[in-house]
């Protein structure tokens, strides 16, 4: 491995660690939440988006499986799924923390709870798919198929669904009046937060593909 | 605890969380690209 990407990684290692120093001591105090709690925006928000991001490319190494039948692209939408799946977990987390502080209790039964947890449940589904068929190629067409019907109901279950409900949710970053209602350096933390932890998502989908790429190398050796 | 020293421990075990997940990535990188190279 070239030094260039040694050294991207140390730089991603070091921006994630002072994005968590900014979250806590450079960021003001939001106004209108309870204590510190609004802090926890700059690891949830992140979180959330990375798990769109992933559940995005789970849909293209899909589509593109559909069209080319290389077990690698297969993998590539189950390394996707797996990291969405993960950073829907913790934001779910991340969430009911802040739920517990805000609101008194961990589960609101708030749409935007509800709308995550089906979410959840489908990409569980998933991978329950995934282990139920033996066949790769089967279980290729299969989950590939599934991912894209998967993926109509995200838009819907992230975007409009909390959108249409009256909600105990803040405001989204850019909210309904199309404003960003934050202060400038809270503003500088997230988008710092939301760089971090894209380049986190990629590290660890490559990280992923590389070992898929090793396994199908080694099955293709033991079968021929 | 006053509110300053619990941030402060609060952050503390943040960085110490992401310090163990990128050294732990760190890690993973090592052994997969020793893989590669075995290849």
């Amino acid at each position: 491995m070239t030094d260039k990407r040694w050294l991207l990684k140390w730089l991603l290692g070091v921006w994630l660690a002072v994005v968590v120093l900014g979250a806590f001591f450079y960021a003001p105090t939001a106004r209108g939440f309870k204590g510190e709690s609004a802090r926890i925006v700059f690891f949830h928000v992140p979180q959330a988006w990375v798990a769109v991001l992933a559940f995005c490319v789970n849909l293209i190494a899909s589509l593109r499986f559909l069209r080319t039948r290389d077990p690698i692209d297969d993998a590539r939408a189950a390394s996707a799924a797996g990291l969405g799946l993960l950073f829907s977990v913790l934001a779910t987390v991340t969430g009911s923390l802040f739920a517990k502080v805000m609101w008194g209790s961990f589960w609101n039964w708030d749409p935007r709870e509800v709308s995550i947890a089906i979410l959840l449940l489908i990409y569980a589904a998933y991978f329950a798919l995934r282990q139920a068929v033996p066949d790769e190629e089967r279980r290729g067409s299969l989950s590939a198929a599934y991912a894209v019907l998967a993926f109509v109901t995200m838009p819907f279950l992230v975007f409009v669904v909390p959108r249409i409900y009256w909600s105990l949710h803040p405001d989204t970053l850019l909210n309904a009046r199309g404003s960003i209602d934050m202060e400038s350096r809270m503003v500088q933390v997230l988008v710092a937060s939301l760089v971090g932890f894209t380049g986190l998502f990629s590290w660890l989908y490559t990280l992923s593909v590389r070992l898929a790429r090793i396994r199908l190398r080694r099955q293709q050796g033991v079968e021929g | 605890m006053p509110q300053a020293d619990s941030i402060f421990w609060v952050a503390a075990v943040a960085v110490v969380i992401w310090a163990g997940v990128f050294f732990y990535c760190l890690h993973l990188d090592r052994k997969v690209r020793e893989l590669e190279e075995h290849e």
